[in-house]
């Protein structure tokens, strides 16, 4: 995230963001104090510029649009370091994984999470069986095909029946 | 009852606290037609001047002879109207206050028109009971003129010597061998920088030679009884296998031992032997032997010059009695071992501040030149953690330790002047330099060049031969940062001293939410406890500096002596009687009674009024009606019970007795903290539930109860807490007879409450009103069928 040049008008920013993360199940991020335990121990903030603090700290400011729209979020390796050492029992993780959702919901998603996701309606995985792990599924002795929609097409429908429902589908611009 | 009652009620609006959340005049108007009202008024401050000469001119002007204020809990102005009786020349127990403050408006905000109804229930409940109140006279005991003090650190040392200064005999209790608590392992004290054992030994020595301080050490506390005034306290002094009289402290016997054990008073940074003195200024100047290491080898024994040594000494009991006692027991560590990603306990030089206090000391284990643990090397580059622990919700403890900006920042002061090349870095959430020339402290650790980063220590890792890489955020530049050091001192979050708990249960006073001693109230009272003549200060009541403990227990002290000064204290007039002529000897009440206060003399019981705590616990028993509880007589009972219930609340209807000590103390803090439940819970104040009798408990079912609520002194929580076991004993009986009648005795709860769980006590209650709820009316003709079983009620 870019150095601001400007006064922040905090006229304009969107105090019930903070409201909506904490009804998804992150009340807990008004407890926060800034102590930076997240950012300072976090795996992936080491090697990029995520600062699992700062996202929150936008995040209880209400810049609702620079939170959901930056890629920050995205960093995020889920490792759960955080959440087990945050002294005000936040659960930092989830929280981030809570903003991803309402990016998604506000049309924010990366290409490749698109592609990922589209795969999944197309094919019913988001990572199709390919001939090795057939092979390696046969040696085993287990079915060459798991259980899934390899198996049964015809619950693709379904899946994608969910997708279409939830308005998933546009989200990620699928059009089957 | 040869006069006529005449009644005034008087509502306090409290100036919005109450009348925001209740209709105070429709209370008033309600209360008009009731039987035996004369006047009813409200007032914005019922406690004020102008409030307490308004009930006057009314008490005169409508010659009243019963008072009813309804206003905030009784635990807060039940004295203040009280001694307004006196002066109109009416008897104080011919007053009832009625709660609508704390149990009441606060408890249902948004409701108005519900806690309104529970407004004027509770308010005819209060009326219908003052109409039967009887005008008793209190009785006098002698108060003991000797204290006993609780603890041997600063703030025991300081109440002990300010009392005994004042003439009084003092007893001071000390589990350890030494006093000097704490602050005898400093080495110097913020802001001032003066030398903790300079300012703190010469206490320490008057305390060993005032001839009106008898100094118990290794002397734990067995048990309490009596009461203020009197309390019987029973003593064990442990082992130590020294004669005191005789020890000279010449040090053979520990020359000479061979056991070597881990040093607690240096943190286990160094050993000392069996045979131990705990440190070089330790008052009374005593070894003592170490029994959980020692071999009995006997030879210190044989060389002792003085034949000072007894390794058969088994320790003794003691008895003293005192009239009040001051509790100083201070505070413990909280064990960092679980915060994992410290390394606390695995890396050797991850250390505490306590630890650094005794490497900085010249009496400490490397005579104050510091050196890492690991290999007694130079310490160039140190950091420190603030915070360790504390403010955390997740695995710590919730509170700030309020010490550890101040002390972090004075050692690296104390670091930076001794080794002038040492380079000092405080990882901090917030510096929170709040007192007197502490910001001015702060200011001289920057010019002194300590390096303040803002942000928590992340992790600590071994990053080479006893090296340390610390992480965090520094989060004003907005960058994980990373560096090296050679030691790391944390600063751990400060939690009651062990035993806290339990010498609370003795005592019979209550703990917090933290675990610390509660104070009978936080701003005005802060160094009484919840029990009368029991005084606290000190860490015991919470983290604090020394200044801070020296105050309160300057101020224990003064309550303590202002209290013991009176010479006479006034025995409650609450307890039990019996009436001769009816009483048929059968000794139920004498079995019973938790606290021995009944006995059989002639064929007739007894009551032992000092043993007598007034819980009610006989009354039920006695079949023939020859025992009262004064003040809490059946017909006052009933008479509340039937004023409440006919006026009808919202359904379902609750009745919920709670002890006064604690479920209503308890009550009464659920207001304080605003949580809500709903108003259907009508709350009636009895001495402890064993007062109620199964008649008590159908009679509230009988005349439109939809649900009673026990709620009682959890084991150990309060002086009358015994009591609580003769409910549960009923309670199957009761259960049965409920069950026979038609109505199911699931709407009769019985709760054990502890005060710092207030708010589990709301839960309960709230979960209690929708079982109620779910379970729907009570049929009209199994109560009318019980109400003919039970028969006439007073």
């Amino acid at each position: 995230m870019s150095v601001r040049r400007e006064t922040l008008d905090l006229r304009k920013t969107d105090s019930d963001f903070v409201k909506r993360v904490a009804e998804s199940g992150g009340e807990k991020i008004l407890l926060c104090v800034q102590c930076g335990t997240c950012s300072g121990g976090c795996p992936a903030g080491r090697r990029t510029a995520y600062r699992t603090r700062q996202v929150i700290r936008r995040a209880l400011t209400g810049l609702k649009d620079e939170v959901l729209s930056s890629q920050d979020i995205w960093l995020c390796s889920t490792c759960y370091t955080c959440l087990e050492r945050c002294p005000r029992g936040i659960n930092v993780t989830d929280v981030i994984l809570i903003l991803r959702n309402l990016a998604v919901q506000a049309g924010f998603m990366l290409k490749p999470h698109k592609d990922v996701s589209a795969y999944l309606l197309r094919t019913g995985h988001a990572v199709p069986i390919i001939d090795k792990y057939k092979a390696l599924r046969k040696e085993l002795k287990l079915p060459e095909l798991p259980p899934t929609t390899h198996s049964y097409p015809e619950a693709l429908d379904e899946v994608r029946r969910i997708a279409n429902k939830t308005g998933f589908d546009k989200l990620i611009g699928f059009e089957g | 009852m040869g006069e006529e009652s005449r009644v005034g009620v008087f509502v306090c609006e409290c100036g919005g606290n109450i009348s925001n959340g209740v209709d105070v005049e429709a209370v008033c108007k309600a209360a008009q037609g009731w039987k035996g009202v004369v006047v009813a008024r409200n007032y914005s401050y019922m406690c004020s001047k102008p409030g307490l000469d308004m009930i006057q001119s009314m008490v005169k002007r409508h010659n009243l002879n019963r008072i009813v204020i309804a206003a905030c809990t009784p635990r807060m102005h039940q004295v203040t109207f009280a001694r307004a009786m006196k002066t109109l020349g009416l008897n104080p127990f011919l007053l009832e206050v009625v709660n609508l403050r704390e149990q009441c408006s606060w408890s249902h905000s948004g409701e108005k028109e519900a806690a309104t109804k529970k407004a004027v229930s509770l308010v005819r409940g209060g009326v219908e009971r003052a109409r039967s109140l009887e005008p008793l006279e209190a009785s006098w005991l002698d108060v003991e003129q000797r204290f006993l003090v609780v603890g041997g650190g600063i703030a025991g040392i300081t109440a002990a010597l300010e009392l005994a200064n004042q003439g009084y005999p003092v007893y001071l209790v000390e589990r350890d061998p030494s006093i000097g608590g704490h602050m005898a392992q400093f080495g110097k004290v913020f802001p001032t920088m003066d030398c903790a054992q300079c300012i703190l030994t010469p206490r320490m020595v008057e305390v060993g030679r005032n001839p009106n301080i008898k100094l118990m050490t290794s002397t734990e506390l067995v048990s309490v009884t009596g009461g203020p005034g009197k309390y019987h306290v029973k003593l064990f002094i442990k082992p130590r296998g020294v004669d005191p009289e005789k020890c000279t402290a010449c040090g053979v016997c520990s020359k000479l031992c061979e056991v070597e054990v881990p040093n607690e008073f240096n943190m286990g940074l160094d050993k000392r032997k069996a045979s131990y003195l705990m440190f070089p200024q330790s008052v009374p100047l005593v070894y003592t032997i170490d029994f959980n290491s020692c071999t009995k080898c006997g030879r210190c024994a044989e060389v002792c010059p003085r034949k000072a040594i007894d390794l058969e000494d088994k320790g003794k009991f003691v008895e003293v009695d005192v009239g009040a006692i001051v509790v100083a027991t201070g505070y413990e560590l909280i064990d960092l071992r679980k915060f994992e990603e410290y390394g606390y306990g695995v890396h050797k030089n991850v250390i505490t501040a306590l630890h650094l206090e005794r490497l900085l000391s010249p009496f400490g284990p490397t005579g104050g030149y510091l050196r890492r643990p690991n290999d007694g090397g130079d310490v160039k580059k140190l950091a420190y953690v603030l915070c360790a622990g504390s403010r955390d919700l997740n695995r710590g403890i919730p509170y700030c330790s309020r010490v550890c900006c101040m002390y972090s920042i004075k050692q690296a002061q104390v670091i930076i002047d001794a080794f002038l090349d040492a380079q000092v870095t405080l990882f901090y959430i917030d510096i929170r330099s709040f007192g007197r020339g502490f910001e001015e402290f702060y200011k001289s650790a920057q010019e002194k060049g300590v390096k303040f980063v803002r942000g928590r220590v992340s992790e600590i890792s071994e990053s080479g031969e006893g090296c340390l890489l610390v992480r965090a955020e520094d989060t004003l530049l907005g960058v994980p940062v990373e560096d090296e050091f050679d030691l790391v001192v944390l600063c751990p979050a400060l939690v009651p001293s062990p035993g806290t708990a339990e010498l609370a249960e003795k005592l019979s006073i209550s703990l917090g939410e933290d675990g610390f001693l509660m104070e009978k109230h936080p701003k005005l009272d802060p160094v009484n406890s919840l029990r009368e003549a029991v005084f606290v200060g000190g860490c015991v009541l919470g983290p604090k500096d020394i200044r801070d403990s020296v105050s309160e227990a300057l101020g224990a002290a003064a309550k303590g002596s202002t209290f013991v000064k009176a010479g006479k204290i006034e025995l409650s007039a609450e307890k039990a009687s019996v009436e001769k002529e009816t009483c048929n000897g059968c000794g139920n009440c004498v079995n019973i009674c938790p606290f021995g206060a009944i006995t059989l003399a002639d064929g007739k019981a007894v009551v032992d009024r000092l043993r007598c705590l007034g819980c009610g616990g006989c009354v039920p028993e006695c079949k023939v009606s020859a025992l009262v509880l004064h003040n809490s007589t059946d017909r006052q009972l009933f008479g509340l019970m039937r004023g409440i219930l006919v006026e009808k609340a919202d359904r379902p209807i609750i009745l919920a007795f709670l002890d006064y000590d604690i479920a209503y103390n308890a009550a009464d803090l659920i207001g304080l903290a605003r949580i809500k439940y709903p108003a259907n819970v009508l709350i009636v104040r009895v001495p402890t539930t064993a007062r109620l009798g199964k008649k008590h408990i159908l009679y509230a079912f009988a005349m439109g109860a939809d649900g009673v609520f026990l709620g009682d002194a959890h084991k150990g929580a309060g002086p009358l807490s015994g009591a609580s076991k003769i409910t549960e004993k009923r309670l199957s009986e009761i259960s049965e007879a409920l069950d026979e009648g038609g109505i199911d005795s699931l709407r009769l709860w019985f709760s054990a409450v502890y005060i710092p769980d207030f708010r589990k006590l709301a839960n309960t209650f709230s979960n209690f009103v929708s079982t109620i709820a779910e379970m729907g009316p009570i049929d009209e003709g199994a109560r009318k069928k019980i109400l003919e079983e039970i028969g006439p009620v007073p």
